[in-house]
């Protein structure tokens, strides 16, 4: 750089070049740094509609969720999300498919028929005898098929706010609860959450703390767990309560490369059994001679650790994830998620494909069903949720970006899930899916716009 | 960090929007009887402020500035704005023949200018000036990169490039007459239809009564020079503004300087320069024709 003495006429003109190319220059990137001032933001909202359906008659459920998102500026951030869920169908109840039609009463029904089809009538736990109740509800299983309550109707409404904020130069705290109801399940619960950042926001450390209080109060009363399915002994409703916590660590390893290893941990007591769920009890040879209703320890602790990347690759995004988990009730389950988001053609559509595969080594007290004459266990569930299975999700999103963050997209995915035991050596199961594959499909529209 | 605005009526047809940003007083002065029009360009102009502060900054450790100072000589790539604005610092560096300089800002180090006593160790400002120097660091567009232990510092035009920013962002949205005054370095784009903006210069005195009143239409106007910041020895003051040849204060300058030029940033830096003149102030801006006011 070769330094001189201006004249005064080459000093002033030049300065009056440089100024104007600077301020020539602010002027273009005027309109790209109107937004990038960390001031208050217009209220974002998320408006989405989703459909689930099962295979079989199982659930079929419509959804409509509403988030808003106010930026108050300085990382002030208040969210509400309200969600309306409509859920008709039935899910498996446990007991397994047999040779013949198989009738039961519905959770609210007050009468009982066995295998043969012989009317029966039992004293219920509070001394009723049910056959002077006039109302009959009962439904039946064609013979080879899987018993599912389909006359199930169900409705639940939830809403969830949050808060977050910085706390000091480098922290951020965030509080949040939750409320739902459904018509057997009310569910409470509060988080809160405290984070770090450290050089230059390349690392953060997180912890976080959550307690959830839930109470069942299922149609037709809390059956006795463990007891004859056929002698309705029904208490009132239960309560169950989880707690747990979090720490996470979020890392910047390259410019294009975040990473985030969470380990977490919650224990949940109380009532853990679900109320609907029966097991079949079997003789030597397989033929059914009734049910029992389900029973599960009164406490569940659940460890896990996860692993999640972004990694930006020119304008795509690939985000793969790791997670393990483990219990006390001998769950062990593995899950790795890929999603990789790409423009098309322009900058404004995107799609992600996503795949995801799960499986699960079955809870201890698991079993397809249960024999008699015999001791039968404690702890007993026939939950297809319960057993080992492996599962496999594929799908898409596509994304159109309208103006500023307003973005219209549509997600279809594809759910299959394969219990590892399907089977028996009884004679009178041979032959029989006795676990049959759950195939789900999801479609959810969403709407993001600024208000 | 105070993020109020605060608005206030002067006349029927004049809203002044207040704030602070860049340690300064700032107010922006329009020419509307539109209460919400005023609020809402007085939000737009205190978010662009706080924008350039934050980004700018040499204390906030997220700045631009704290990454390139912070960077060990390794390269560093900076966006648009900040190219524009070393770009520019390039330019003033050259045409000053290297007397107004942007790594200088260690210099300060050795100087506190309190008002007190003490004058530094020559030896502390000899090993300061070994770190000071624009010829050291390698400019790219749109790399820098910046030997460990030096310091850029926009201090000396981020005030001005941010009147003039925000007046271009008003003037984008608004047609009345504004002026943008971010503790006394200002721009306008017109005279109000009562007549042109008057403007307070203060006198180098402590009693803040004894101004001088300048009219003012159109361009920038800056001053250069603190009645606060000096330092004085055996009679002799020292002002703030450092030669980087010696590390030394000027000696011989004017107590401040006010300079009116097209914008805030060009009447800013001719401010800066005829400080660095010392004794020959006044005649360096009556060779570059510009309006001005030396106050000694």
């Amino acid at each position: 750089m070769q330094l001189k003495k201006r004249s005064p006429a080459e000093l002033r003109l030049g300065l009056m070049a440089a100024t104007c190319a600077l301020l020539v220059q602010s002027a273009h990137g005027q309109e790209a740094t109107d937004t990038t001032a960390d001031g208050e933001k217009p209220l974002q909202i998320d408006a989405g509609a989703l459909y689930y359906k099962e295979n079989a008659g199982r659930i079929q459920s419509y959804d409509a969720i509403v988030t808003v998102r106010k930026d108050f500026g300085d990382e002030y951030i208040l969210g509400l999300n309200a969600a309306y869920d409509s859920l008709s169908g039935g899910s498996p109840t446990g007991a397994i498919p047999n040779r013949a039609a198989q009738t039961f009463a519905t959770p609210s029904g007050t009468s009982v028929k066995a295998a043969t089809g012989a009317p029966v009538t039992y004293t219920t736990a509070s001394g009723r005898t049910v056959a002077q109740l006039s109302k009959v509800s009962v439904y039946t299983a064609a013979p080879g098929t899987l018993p599912i309550d389909s006359g199930f109707h169900d409705q639940r409404v939830a809403g969830d706010i949050s808060w977050s904020q910085p706390l000091g130069q480098n922290n951020k705290i965030a509080v949040g609860g939750h409320l739902s109801h459904e018509e057997d399940f009310r569910s409470a619960s509060a988080n809160v959450s405290f984070s770090r950042d450290f050089y230059s926001k390349n690392t953060t450390l997180g912890i976080s703390a959550s307690t959830e209080f839930d109470n069942v109060n299922p149609v037709g009363g809390i059956p006795l767990a463990g007891s004859d399915y056929t002698k309705l002994q029904k208490g009132s409703d239960r309560t169950k309560q989880v707690t747990g916590g979090q720490l996470g660590l979020t890392q910047v390893l390259a410019r294009n490369w975040i990473t985030q290893v969470n380990i977490s941990y919650d224990s949940s007591s109380g009532y853990l059994t679900d109320p609907y769920k029966i097991v079949s009890v079997l003789d030597s040879k397989g033929a059914i001679t009734g049910y029992r209703f389900e029973s599960r320890p009164e406490s569940r602790a659940r460890r896990s650790i996860y692993m999640g990347n972004k990694v930006a690759i020119g304008s795509s995004v690939l985000d793969l994830s790791l997670r393990h988990g483990t219990d006390d009730w001998g769950i062990n389950n593995d899950t790795i998620d890929a999603r990789y988001r790409f423009n098309l053609g322009s900058d404004d559509l995107y799609i992600e494909p996503h795949l995801r595969y799960y499986q699960q080594s079955a809870a201890d007290f698991y079993h397809l069903y249960v024999s008699s004459p015999g001791v039968l266990p404690t702890y007993m569930s026939a939950d297809p949720r319960l057993a080992a299975f492996t599962a496999r999700t594929i799908g898409f999103k596509i994304g159109v970006k309208l103006q500023d963050q307003d973005e219209v997209s549509v997600r279809v995915e594809a759910y299959q899930q394969d219990a590892k035991v399907r089977s028996s050596t009884l004679t009178g199961l041979s032959g029989l899916d006795l676990n049959p594959s759950l195939q789900s499909f999801i479609c959810q529209l969403n709407w993001r716009f600024s208000y | 960090m105070n993020r109020d605005v605060s608005l206030e009526r002067r006349a029927v047809k004049l809203h002044a929007a207040s704030f602070t940003a860049m340690s300064s007083p700032c107010e922006v002065l329009i020419e509307t009887a539109d209460e919400a029009l005023a609020l809402q360009l007085g939000h737009l102009s205190a978010a662009e402020a706080w924008r350039i502060e934050t980004k700018y900054s040499r204390y906030l450790p997220d700045s631009v500035i704290s990454r390139i100072n912070n960077s060990h000589g390794a390269a560093v790539e900076v966006d648009t704005e900040t190219a524009s604005l070393i770009g520019f610092a390039t330019q003033c560096y050259e045409l000053s023949g290297g007397s107004f300089d942007v790594t200088s800002g260690v210099l300060r180090k050795a100087w506190r200018f309190d008002g007190s006593k003490a004058l530094p160790d020559q030896s502390h400002i000899e090993q300061l000036l070994s770190r000071v120097g624009f010829d050291k660091l390698d400019w790219s567009p749109p790399h820098i990169s910046l030997p460990t232990g030096m310091e850029l510092d926009f201090g000396g035009i981020g005030k001005e490039y941010a009147v003039d920013r925000v007046l271009g962002l008003l003037t984008a949205r608004f047609e009345g007459a504004l002026l943008v005054n971010f503790g006394g370095d200002l721009a306008a784009n017109k005279a109000p239809a009562t007549g042109p903006w008057c403007v307070g210069v203060e006198r180098p005195d402590t009693d803040k009564q004894a101004r001088m009143l300048l009219d003012f239409s159109r361009g920038g106007m800056a001053t250069s020079g603190d009645t606060h910041r000096y330092i004085e020895i055996d009679g002799q003051r020292y002002g703030h503004i450092l030669d980087v040849r010696t590390g030394w204060p000027v000696t011989g300058a004017p107590r401040s300087v006010t300079v009116a030029a097209g914008s805030c940033v060009e009447a800013g830096l001719l401010a800066t320069l005829a400080m660095l003149q010392g004794e020959q102030a006044e005649g360096f801006l009556g060779e570059q024709g510009v309006q001005h006011w030396c106050l000694r």
